[in-house]
C-alpha cells in the first residue's frame, strides 16, 4: 500500500491505524481504520468501482464528497452504497456494479415488445416456459 | 471516443442535448423529458448546471429565477421500505 | 422535539450549533459525510502574512467547542426530504424523521463540472475530490496529473497536491464547447484570474503582477502568453493550451492537448499526448439548495453567487418562518465567511426562540459586523462581485416579504 501520503510537511506524519481487511470482488485487501471505501480501494491501486448499467462503461470516483452517485457499490449485499460516504469495517464484501440486461433500451427488439395486455400475457406464459427456475 | 457526455447518469451527450433543444426548441424540463438528462441516479446535481448554460447558449437567455430544473423528493435515493418508514425521533 | 436541526456540519453549521448551544437551545446537526467538518477538512493554504491556513484543524477548534458546548451531531445521516409541518418542520433522513421547530440549512456547494471526451473515464475526478483524498484520506489519487481549468479553486487545490507530493504536469484550460464557455476562452480566464491576483497568496501576487491591470497589457498578455505557460510554484499554468479528449480503456492513460488561439479555438498540427494517470474537472462551485427547493423557499439567480440561491436576508432568515440558511448555500465564498454568517444564523434562530433581549441584539449586531468585516479581508474569492450579488440579494427578500 503505498499509495498512502505517509508524510506532509504541513499536516505532518499520519498517525497509527487499525488495519481492516475486506474483499472486493472476492479478492481480500487491506485498509485503515477511518478510511472511507473509496480511499482503501483507490489505496490499493483500485480506480474502475463499477460498470454503467446499460453501457457497461468504467466508472470510478469523481466527486468524492456524496453528490454524484458515480461510486455506487453493493456492500454487505446492500446496493447503490456510496464508496465515498461509507466507513470501511472489518470483513466488508464490497462488489463492484455490473451491467444489467436493458430489454427495453437494446436496439433491434422494440417491435417485439407487447402491445396490449393479452399480448403480454401470452408473453408471459411462454417466458414462464422458458425459465428454468419456474 | 469524441462525444461529450452530459448526464453521467443516463448517458446523454452534448449532441443529443442540442438537437433536441434545437429541433423541439424545448425548455429544460422538456429536454430533461426528451433525453433523460437529469432524471439519473444523482437527480441531475452533476449535470443540472450545464444544462441550464446549454440552454442559456442556445437560447440566449439568462436562467429565470426560478430553478429551471424543479427539484423533487426525494433528494437522495432511498428504498420504498425507507420511505415508507415514518418512525419520528423523540 | 428539537429546537434547531442543522443540515450540513461544515464551518456555517458547526458554528452556528455552537450559537444556539451558548443559549442553551437543544440542537443536532446532521451530516452524511463520515466526519464533521465538511469541506473545510480538505482546505490547506498560505496566507499572505505566511501562516497556514489549515482546515482540519480549524475543524478541530469548532468541534472541541461544540463539545464543551454539548452539542449534538451526527454523521453518516442523509436527508432525502423536509416537510413542512404545525410545529415546524419534519425532516426525512436515512435513519427516521427528525421533528424541530427550526431548521438551517447548511449544505455547502456542488462542483460545475467542465465536460471533455472521456470525463466519465475512471481516474478522472473532481477537483474537491482529489483535495478530500489528499488532504482528509491521504491517499494519493495518482503518479501524475493534470488539471483542466484554471481558477482560484483549482489553483489552490494544485498546490495541495504538490504539496503532499502528487505530480502535477500542468494545469491547462477545457477544449472549448458550449458548455465551457466560461473556462475554456482564455481572455475570459486571464480577465477572471488578474481581477483575483490582489487578494491572493504570495504565489498569486506574483502571478498577476506579470500582467498588469491594465486592458491593453492584459489582451498582450494573452496573446504572447508563455508558450511553457507560467509558473506558479513550479508548476506550469497554461492558458493557451487546452485539453481536447481523455482517452484511456479502463482507466486514465492520457490526455491530448493542443494549443488554442486567444479565442480558445484550436491549432491544428499542435495536439501532443501527455501520460497521465489522473486528471482533475475544475469548474467551480454552485450553491447546493436543493432541500430548500424542495420546501419550496423562494430562489433568485445571481450569478455573483454562483447561480440559483435561496432567498434569504443579512440575517440569514429566509421568507419561510423558522427557516434559515448560512454558508456556501447562500453564495460561493471562503469558509471564514460561511463560519461567521452560521454564528449570525445561529443568533437569529436565538432571536426567534429567546426573548429579546439588549444583549442579545449587541451580538446579532456585532455577528453581522463579523461577516462583513470578514467579507473584507478574505484572501480567497470567488467572484469579484461578491458585493454587489449580497446587495442584490438584500433587494430582492424585501420584495418577496412585501409581497
Amino acid at each position: 500500500m503505498n499509495n498512502r501520503i505517509v508524510d506532509h510537511p504541513i499536516l505532518g506524519k499520519i498517525k497509527e491505524r487499525k488495519v481492516i481487511s475486506f474483499t472486493f470482488d472476492g479478492k481480500k485487501y487491506t485498509g485503515y481504520e477511518g478510511d472511507t471505501i473509496a480511499s482503501a480501494l483507490l489505496a490499493n491501486g483500485i480506480r474502475k468501482l463499477r460498470v454503467h448499467e446499460e453501457s457497461g462503461n468504467p466508472r470510478g470516483i469523481y466527486c468524492n464528497i456524496g453528490h454524484c452517485f458515480e461510486c455506487r457499490l453493493t456492500v454487505d449485499q446492500e446496493p447503490g452504497v456510496r464508496a465515498c460516504l461509507t466507513q470501511l469495517q472489518e470483513n466488508m464484501v464490497i462488489e463492484s456494479g455490473k451491467r444489467l440486461p436493458a430489454p427495453l433500451k437494446s436496439e433491434g427488439n422494440r417491435d417485439d415488445l407487447p402491445r396490449n395486455y393479452a399480448e403480454f400475457a401470452k408473453k408471459y406464459e411462454e417466458s414462464k416456459e422458458d425459465d428454468p427456475r419456474a | 471516443m469524441d462525444k461529450i457526455i452530459i448526464c453521467r447518469c443516463e448517458e446523454v451527450d452534448l449532441e443529443e442535448i442540442e438537437q433536441t433543444v434545437n429541433k423541439y426548441g424545448s425548455s429544460a424540463r422538456e429536454t430533461k423529458l426528451r433525453t433523460r438528462a437529469g432524471m439519473g441516479y444523482c437527480g441531475g446535481r452533476t449535470c443540472r448546471p450545464m444544462i441550464d448554460t446549454i440552454l442559456e447558449q442556445l437560447t440566449g437567455e439568462k436562467p429565470k429565477d426560478k430553478i429551471p430544473l424543479k427539484v423533487q423528493p426525494p433528494v437522495r435515493p432511498v428504498s420504498l421500505a425507507r420511505l415508507g418508514d415514518k418512525t419520528h425521533h423523540e | 422535539m428539537l429546537d434547531v436541526l442543522i443540515i450540513g456540519a461544515g464551518p456555517a453549521g458547526l458554528s452556528a450549533a455552537n450559537a444556539c448551544r451558548e443559549w442553551d437551545l437543544n440542537v443536532l446537526v446532521i451530516d452524511e459525510f463520515p466526519q464533521p467538518g465538511g469541506r473545510l477538512l480538505g482546505q490547506l493554504h498560505q496566507e499572505p502574512n505566511g501562516k497556514w491556513w489549515n482546515g482540519i484543524e480549524e475543524t478541530r477548534m469548532l468541534l472541541e467547542k461544540a463539545d464543551a458546548l454539548g452539542a449534538d451531531i451526527r454523521c453518516g445521516l442523509s436527508a432525502f426530504h423536509i416537510e413542512k409541518a404545525s410545529h415546524g418542520f419534519s425532516v426525512y433522513t436515512n435513519q427516521g424523521v427528525f421533528d424541530t421547530a427550526n431548521l438551517l440549512i447548511a449544505t455547502g456547494a456542488a462542483e460545475s463540472p467542465v465536460p471533455i471526451p472521456g470525463w466519465t473515464l475512471p481516474g478522472v475526478m473532481s477537483i474537491g475530490a482529489a483535495q478530500v483524498m489528499t488532504n482528509v484520506h491521504r491517499v494519493r489519487v495518482g503518479n501524475r496529473g493534470i488539471i483542466v481549468g484554471v481558477n482560484v479553486l483549482s489553483a489552490a487545490i494544485a498546490r495541495e497536491l504538490q504539496l503532499a507530493g502528487v505530480e502535477i504536469h500542468s494545469m491547462a484550460l477545457p477544449a472549448l464547447n458550449i458548455v465551457n464557455e466560461e473556462h475554456g476562452h482564455p481572455r475570459k480566464v486571464m480577465e477572471r484570474l488578474v481581477r483575483m491576483a490582489h487578494l491572493a497568496p504570495s504565489a498569486w501576487i506574483r502571478f498577476g503582477s506579470q500582467f498588469a491591470k491594465i486592458d491593453w497589457m492584459r489582451n498582450l498578455a494573452v496573446k504572447f502568453y508563455p508558450k511553457h505557460g507560467v509558473k506558479m510554484w513550479g508548476l506550469p499554468i497554461h492558458i493557451r493550451k487546452a485539453v481536447t479528449e481523455i482517452c484511456g480503456k479502463d482507466q486514465v492513460e492520457a490526455v491530448t492537448i493542443c494549443d488554442i488561439t486567444a479565442e480558445g479555438e484550436r491549432i491544428p498540427g499542435t495536439e501532443q499526448t501527455i501520460e497521465v494517470d489522473f486528471v482533475c474537472i475544475a469548474g467551480g462551485l454552485y450553491p447546493l439548495a436543493e432541500l430548500a427547493a424542495v420546501i419550496g423557499c423562494p430562489f433568485q439567480y445571481i450569478e455573483e453567487l454562483g447561480g440559483h440561491v435561496p432567498v434569504h436576508n443579512e440575517q440569514m432568515e429566509t421568507p419561510l418562518e423558522g427557516l434559515y440558511v448560512a454558508g456556501n448555500i447562500t453564495g460561493i465564498e471562503s469558509a471564514k465567511v460561511a463560519r461567521a454568517q452560521g454564528a449570525l444564523a445561529g443568533l437569529s434562530i436565538v432571536k426567534r426562540m429567546c426573548r429579546e433581549s439588549e444583549d442579545l441584539k449587541q451580538k446579532i449586531h456585532e455577528a453581522k459586523q463579523n461577516v462583513r468585516t470578514i467579507r473584507e479581508q478574505v484572501t480567497i474569492q470567488f467572484h469579484p462581485g461578491i458585493h454587489q450579488g449580497r446587495l442584490k440579494m438584500e433587494t430582492v427578500f424585501k420584495e418577496v416579504c412585501d409581497q
